[in-house]
């Protein structure tokens, strides 16, 4: 899947008065461009109001864009969207887009037959998807939509994306306002959907826990222009100048301060701390995030050659919500 | 996959409906007898049968002629509210995305997936008045009413899908969240001479009448209460007249509401 320079701009209109009104131009997507590989799980981070929805509504063919191209499995959004649509599987929203008076059930028969499914086959799939999304295991299939909770709104929105067996799964915020354990479910369902069955899947959120847990990459989009893309831990590294390394050890009588402080300044290049606890010595190294793997393995080698015995170490990086706020400008 | 299922998956979106709603379907069924006996009781208020016949100008019977109004009446209004506001119905309940990632073209999908709901509802509709024209009518004459009003409501179905349908193609690129068509009804069933003659008209409301294919279903209706006389070739002449707007109002409908769904893709009203 791949979109490249994508442009769309919303007109909106400011009520002055009962019969006047203000246009005002909102310009949503300022040139957006990524691509998303087979089997991967691609998280688009950002802000409300970034442009996540309206990038996610145009890979689905429910949006043009005013520029830009846009392809899904090869066909493009705008000319082939009969195909982009026999190829994807969406959940915009978890807590409406369904049928109140109809089971779970009656509504992913529904939608299978609209989107052309029939017969044995159907049955079949829709058991299937309500036993995986876990409405079976509860019980609720068969209970009315308007008596679901939630997180139950949620599965039978992924239940609805998965139906046709798509390629791709497309999921605008899929646990957006869920409780902690729904959210989880969810979390644990989309990562055996995409490795279990390989589907690529684009999922949006602000959810940095669930991007760290759920995403192979991310792209993060703040007023319509994507700001970095990279893995969770290519991103970290990115806005980090430095990483902090804590360890806790106990010396040897023959080793000193000093010593100890000078072997380990030959290993890295920045600020050195070591100072003497009631639970042992602690240093703390300044390093810059390129040397952290083999300036660690150095120090532990040395440590151990000088009789030291480590209690603990303890890697301070950034977070995600670090590099989010620092590349959203703190939005 | 093909238009089967699509026009399966509405027939099973009703039957679903009415298994979880027995309240809707007991109105259903007795909504046609209400609406009847209060037309006849305000009818027989003004006066007896013979003054009904004098006054509509036709040896019709009241109960067989009020059946056949009412029943095209209520199919005509249910085409054009149920086509015209399903956009708005959708959106509301946020389904609408969901159609439109259906691989069809829209039109067709909300065309299609309404009709065994207006054929259900309809024919369930005709079904319930088959005694009540059997009592009027006798055997043979009371089967020969359902026939006609039946091959009233399947052949005034198809412009009016069209028709509604062009409502639609406006509704889904505005974003107010308004039926026209709520307004707009009871103007067209005045012009199509469901409550007035047309011929009472003044001649630009007359000439909006031709132009509304809702005219010609009333007359075929009304048809179907005077098979007494022989009125086949007016019969034959009304089926013509709706058959080429059929293909008229969908062949516009089909191109307002492609242009009328790329508009709304554009603007992001969906």
């Amino acid at each position: 899947m791949a979109a490249e320079n994508l442009r769309k701009s919303y007109e909106t209109y400011l009520r002055r008065g009962l019969f006047n009104r203000e246009k005002k131009v909102v310009e949503a997507l300022k040139g957006v461009s990524f691509r998303i590989y087979r089997g991967e799980v691609f998280g688009l981070l950002g802000p409300n109001g970034a442009g996540k929805t309206t990038t996610v509504k145009i890979l689905s063919t429910l949006l043009l864009p005013d520029s830009g191209k846009a392809t899904v499995l090869g066909y493009d959004v705008v000319k082939e969207a009969v195909e982009v649509r026999r190829r994807i599987g969406v959940s915009l929203t978890v807590e409406k887009g369904f049928f109140w008076k109809l089971t779970g059930r009656e509504n992913l028969m529904y939608f299978g037959m609209l989107y052309g499914m029939d017969g044995a086959e159907l049955k079949q799939r829709v058991q299937k998807m309500l036993e995986l999304v876990g409405l079976e295991e509860l019980g609720s299939s068969d209970k009315l939509y308007e008596e679901y909770s939630l997180g139950m709104k949620a599965r039978l929105s992924i239940a609805r994306a998965l139906l046709t067996d798509p390629e791709l799964l497309i999921l605008d915020e899929p646990t957006l306002g869920l409780d902690p354990p729904s959210a989880r479910l969810l979390r644990e369902l989309l990562i055996k959907v995409a490795h279990q069955e390989g589907k690529t899947v684009l999922i949006t959120t602000h959810n940095m826990f669930e991007v760290e847990i759920v995403c192979d990459r991310l792209a993060i989009i703040n007023e319509g222009i994507i700001v970095a893309m990279d893995t969770v831990d290519g991103l970290k590294d990115l806005v980090s100048e430095e990483i902090t390394l804590e360890m806790l050890v106990v010396l040897p009588a023959r080793v000193s301060l000093k010593q100890l402080r000078e072997e380990i300044s030959e290993v890295v290049s920045s600020r050195v701390e070591v100072d003497p606890t009631e639970e042992g010595t602690r240093i703390r190294v300044v390093m810059r995030p390129l040397e952290k793997e083999q300036a660690t393995q150095e120090m532990l080698r040395r440590l151990h050659s000088m009789g030291c015995s480590v209690r603990r170490i303890e890697v301070k990086e950034p977070t995600l919500e670090d590099v989010f706020i620092e590349l959203t400008g703190g939005k | 996959m093909g238009l089967w299922t699509l026009l399966k998956s509405g027939l099973i979106l009703d039957i679903y409906f009415f298994k979880n709603n027995r309240a809707q379907l007991v109105s259903m069924f007795a909504w046609p007898y209400i609406l009847l006996t209060l037309m006849l009781g305000m009818g027989f208020l003004f006066g007896s049968a013979e003054t009904f016949k004098s006054n509509v100008g036709v040896e019709a019977d009241p109960v067989v002629f009020f059946v056949a109004s009412t029943l095209i009446a209520m199919a005509s209004l249910s085409v054009m509210w149920e086509v015209g506001g399903t956009v708005l119905y959708h959106r509301w309940i946020g389904t609408l995305p969901y159609m439109l990632i259906a691989p069809y073209r829209t039109s067709v999908t909300l065309v299609m997936s309404y009709i065994p709901r207006y054929l259900l509802w309809s024919f369930m509709q005709l079904a319930e008045f088959v005694p009540v024209l059997i009592w009027r009518e006798g055997l043979v004459g009371g089967l020969s009413d359902t026939l006609v009003m039946g091959l009233a409501i399947v052949v005034g179905m198809l412009p009016l899908l069209g028709f509604a349908a062009i409502f639609g193609s406006f509704l889904l690129t505005i974003k107010e969240e308004t039926n026209v068509l709520s307004w707009l009804n009871p103007i067209i069933l005045i012009l199509s001479g469901a409550f007035y003659p047309a011929y009472l008209f003044p001649i630009w409301a007359r000439f909006l009448s031709i132009l509304l294919p809702t005219t010609y279903t009333f007359e075929l209706a009304r048809l179907s209460s005077l098979l007494g006389a022989p009125k086949l070739a007016e019969m034959t002449f009304l089926i013509a007249v709706l058959l080429g707007m059929s293909f008229l109002y969908n062949a516009l409908s089909f191109t307002l509401m492609g242009k009328a769904e790329r508009r709304a893709l554009k603007s992001g009203a969906v």
